[in-house]
């Protein structure tokens, strides 16, 4: 198959490219066997995530899958985040041929590690307050 | 979609010559008999075969009877060494960068009980004859060790092997000395005998000929086995109906390829040259891969750090711009470039890495417009990626603590 309009778009032209200086979370993920790589920034703030930024290194649908996610979640209730799946993912890039869907999974992977840090920053924040 | 097309792509195919297609249209429409036929119209087709024959000897210095028409390059290197390896299992000398082609016979040979050894590269990409001299043994009956690599351009020293295996034979060993040569015919000067080779790989969609024709070059001499059978065509080592449009097809390349060698290998290194110069100007972190005298004169072949290569090759494709990289990943599983992990790179020059191969259609203008595109492409994915960023343990606020 080749790559949809979306896909082609978001490589051109990536969005939310980079690292948040003041960031809840930071999370990176690597594909032991490929090599390919995603960072996720995320700045929340009630339960909402208000800025998203990302990097990656890696084949196009690792970029891609990357900068489509971080469009996807702005904004985005945490809850919702969490429920967020690759086949979702797959779906909003505009379809992935399936010996590349490991770049939507890394993208997924990488989102849950920010949002598990994003929880113990949550539940930090709520010890130092009830003490 | 890109409004510019640049094709640089002339080590994967070439694009037709419209003077070959001129000949092949020919061919289809005037010359359509069976060569084998006895009649006129075959006879017509044969006159056809042979003069391209002619024109393929002529080009890496053989003589007619000892050009075998195949499929292409991997039929010819199939053929080479299948055709030789039908008695017991002995010991094969090759590379460890030989195209899977040649690799994918080896490695079927190895199953059938082999001995295979692949001579290591070096940082330059050139096999040492001293290590060739260690590996031959007595029961060493065949090397096949390619002229010029595919993804770096490097080249092999074939004539010092040549002459070492005329050493070994006038000892008394039964050795013969296959080499590949599809990236190399056309693009270098090839000459059979002072190559010393005893059969050689051609392929015509490399040559500014069509896809689905090649040929061996088979020394006088060897005693070759057909890898078909049922036809006495190619003087027994080939049976099947001559694709005659295909071999008149190849056989106006290789007469163009002879009488325009010298302008089209001077056209093609000045504008390697100036390629390379003007990505050294303006792109740092980068390493040209292989010997950068010892080289095919068209192709550079350019690993760029911090960044994978199909990344790099699907934006430049998306800007007009085609290339190649010796990389893939699929299924989640690395394939980097084994010729480039031969050099003794890491895995991420070996996926960072790009061949651009220039042809006698490229121009300088259009050099030009494809550094700057390769330039911005790659400013771009280096400001994606997380490899020249500070580490995530820096960033994370919850280590930060």
């Amino acid at each position: 198959m080749s790559y949809s309009s979306v896909f082609k778009e978001h490589l051109a032209n990536p969005r939310n490219v980079g690292d948040l200086a003041n960031a809840t979370a930071v999370a990176e993920e690597t594909n032991p066997v490929c090599g390919d790589r995603i960072r996720l920034s995320l700045l929340v703030d009630n339960g909402r995530i208000l800025e998203a930024k990302y990097l990656a290194y890696g084949c196009p649908p690792t970029l891609v899958s990357g900068s489509v996610l971080t469009e996807l979640i702005l904004g985005m209730a945490l809850s919702e985040a969490e429920s967020l799946t690759r086949a979702e993912l797959i779906d909003r890039v505009g379809g992935l041929p399936s010996r590349k869907h490991h770049a939507a999974a890394l993208a997924i992977e990488t989102l849950r590690a920010a949002l598990n840090q994003v929880a113990q920053v949550i539940s930090e924040r709520q010890q130092i307050e009830s003490r | 979609m890109a409004n510019r097309h640049i094709y640089l792509d002339h080590s994967a195919t070439t694009p037709v010559d419209s003077r070959v297609v001129a000949a092949m249209s020919r061919a289809l429409t005037e010359t359509f008999g069976n060569a084998s036929s006895v009649h006129g119209f075959g006879q017509q087709a044969r006159a056809a075969v042979d003069r391209a024959r002619r024109e393929v000897a002529a080009l890496i210095g053989a003589r007619q009877n000892e050009i075998v028409f195949t499929s292409g390059g991997t039929e010819a290197n199939n053929l080479a060494i299948k055709g030789l390896s039908f008695d017991e299992p002995a010991h094969i000398i090759s590379s460890a960068i030989e195209h899977p082609s040649v690799r994918g016979v080896c490695d079927a040979l190895e199953e059938r009980g082999w001995d295979v050894t692949r001579l290591p590269v070096y940082e330059n990409g050139i096999v040492r004859i001293d290590d060739l001299k260690k590996a031959i043994t007595t029961r060493t009956s065949l090397i096949s060790i390619m002229s010029a690599n595919n993804e770096i351009g490097t080249l092999q020293p074939i004539s010092e092997i040549g002459k070492l295996v005329a050493a070994k034979r006038a000892e008394g060993q039964k050795i013969w000395f296959h080499t590949d040569g599809v990236q190399a015919v056309g693009r270098i000067a090839i000459n059979v005998d002072d190559l010393g080779c005893d059969l050689l790989s051609l392929s015509g969609h490399k040559l500014y000929a069509p896809k689905g024709v090649g040929a061996l070059f088979v020394r006088r001499g060897v005693r070759l086995r057909s890898q078909s059978v049922g036809g006495h065509q190619e003087r027994e080592r080939r049976a099947g109906t001559e694709n005659v449009p295909g071999i008149v097809a190849l056989g106006e390349a290789a007469k163009l390829a002879r009488d325009e060698f010298s302008e089209r290998s001077t056209h093609d290194a000045q504008l390697r040259n100036l390629f390379e110069h003007l990505v050294a100007e303006r792109i740092d972190n980068l390493v040209f891969n292989g010997d950068q005298k010892h080289r095919l004169p068209h192709l550079s072949n350019i690993s760029f750090r911090f960044i994978e290569g199909e990344g790099l090759l699907i934006n430049l494709d998306l800007q007009g711009v085609a290339v190649s990289t010796g990389s893939a990943c699929s299924s989640g599983t690395l394939e980097p470039s084994p010729v480039i992990r031969a050099l003794g790179h890491n895995d991420e020059l070996a996926r960072g890495s790009i061949r651009f191969s220039f042809g006698k259609d490229n121009n300088e203008d259009e050099v030009r417009f494809a550094v700057d595109v390769l330039a911005n492409s790659v400013k771009k994915l280096r400001e994606l990626s997380p490899l020249n960023k500070p580490s995530v343990l820096e960033l994370q606020p919850l280590n930060s603590r």
